[in-house]
């Protein structure tokens, strides 16, 4: 009897991990970023000719320092990122004054013309650069596009987040980011 | 017509070169950058290292460990960049410290408690084979009287009834 017992629990044991295994669903992949509350990497990019009358040819991010802002990767392959960009566009539109919002294209190379087209699409008023060589995704620590890093204006990273932002997402961090 | 041919070719062709271009770049680099990719995860795949990997962001990886490796950095350095970015997701082999120190606990301990139970099983059947089966008196005085009885009275047939076992010692 105690016997019988032992083997139910052992395969009672096993098929519950095995079960766990399938429901489960895809890895999470939303690893809390090892930058939260330290100083965010710099990094100096070309710009996409839209912006240079107000940027110039390259964004230093240094040159910006003091100003809350909010980073967000995207790459014109990725399907998520077509449905952030609308709500991205219309926080920078609401906060754009007071919070510098920068489009970072990033994990693909010499993809300028695709690049444009989304920048022109969603009429991205705020500056987009090129990460050709994806080094800087590499120094934020970027699992994929699209992730979206809301720095302080000390420059600390106040909160990453993984996979597209919507509208609730977008005011609840740059509120914080402005409080 | 024409046309229509020749589009699969160029595009064989691109592929070729896109390939060569990739594999002279992996070509070029130091040994060292594979034994040290092979212990990061690549980010933006699904189980497989940076150096195995062929996605983009890996082969900048590679470029960037052969950069290090180039300024005098140890492997542990290397390593110590990209956790410094990625943290402790980014390395295959998890560091042995705090939790996840149970993950290299854990297999020892279970083979150690899986080894201990099979020693203690083992001896356990051992001595039950060795323990001396009580016999009834009643049933030891009748394998006596067969036995005293002689062949003549054992049965034809094995099947048909199986001798007693012997009394063990």
């Amino acid at each position: 009897m105690k016997r019988v017992a032992v083997v139910v629990a052992i395969v009672g044991g096993l098929t519950a991990l095995f079960l766990f295994g399938l429901l489960r669903g895809a890895p999470d992949r939303n690893v809390p970023s090892n930058l939260l509350n330290r100083q965010v990497p710099s990094f100096d990019l070309p710009v996409y000719e839209r912006y240079l009358a107000e940027f110039g040819p390259r964004l230093d991010l240094a040159d910006h320092a003091g100003r809350p802002m909010v980073i967000n990767f995207w790459a014109s392959w990725c399907g998520p990122c077509y449905a952030e960009a609308p709500h991205l566009e219309a926080a920078q539109r609401r906060y754009g004054d007071e919070v510098l919002f920068i489009g970072i294209q990033t994990q693909e190379r010499d993809a300028r013309a695709a690049g444009r087209a989304f920048i022109e699409r969603f009429d991205f008023t705020f500056p987009n650069v090129i990460d050709d060589d994806s080094r800087v995704s590499i120094a934020y620590g970027l699992f994929g596009v699209p992730e979206t890093f809301f720095v302080r204006a000390d420059g600390t990273l106040a909160y990453k987040h993984v996979g597209p932002v919507d509208a609730a997402v977008l005011t609840e961090r740059v509120e914080a980011l402005l409080r | 017509m024409n046309r229509l041919r020749r589009t699969p070719v160029l595009a064989a062709i691109a592929v070729a070169l896109l390939l060569g271009v990739a594999l002279a770049q992996d070509i070029m680099l130091d040994p060292r950058v594979f034994d040290i990719g092979n212990e990061l995860r690549c980010p933006t795949c699904v189980a497989e290292s940076v150096g195995e990997s062929n996605a983009a962001i890996a082969r900048e990886m590679r470029q960037i460990i052969q950069e290090q490796l180039d300024a005098g950095r140890t492997r542990a350095e290397i390593l110590a960049y990209f956790q410094d970015r990625y943290g402790d997701w980014i390395l295959l082999s998890p560091p042995r410290r705090g939790v996840l120190l149970l993950v290299w606990l854990l297999p020892v301990a279970a083979v150690l408690v899986a080894g201990g139970g099979l020693i203690v099983l083992v001896r356990r059947w051992r001595a039950a084979a060795d323990a001396v089966t009580p016999v009834a008196a009643e049933d030891l005085a009748r394998v006596r009287a067969a036995l005293a009885g002689g062949e003549a009275e054992t049965p034809a047939s094995d099947e048909a009834a199986p001798p007693a076992p012997a009394p063990r010692p």
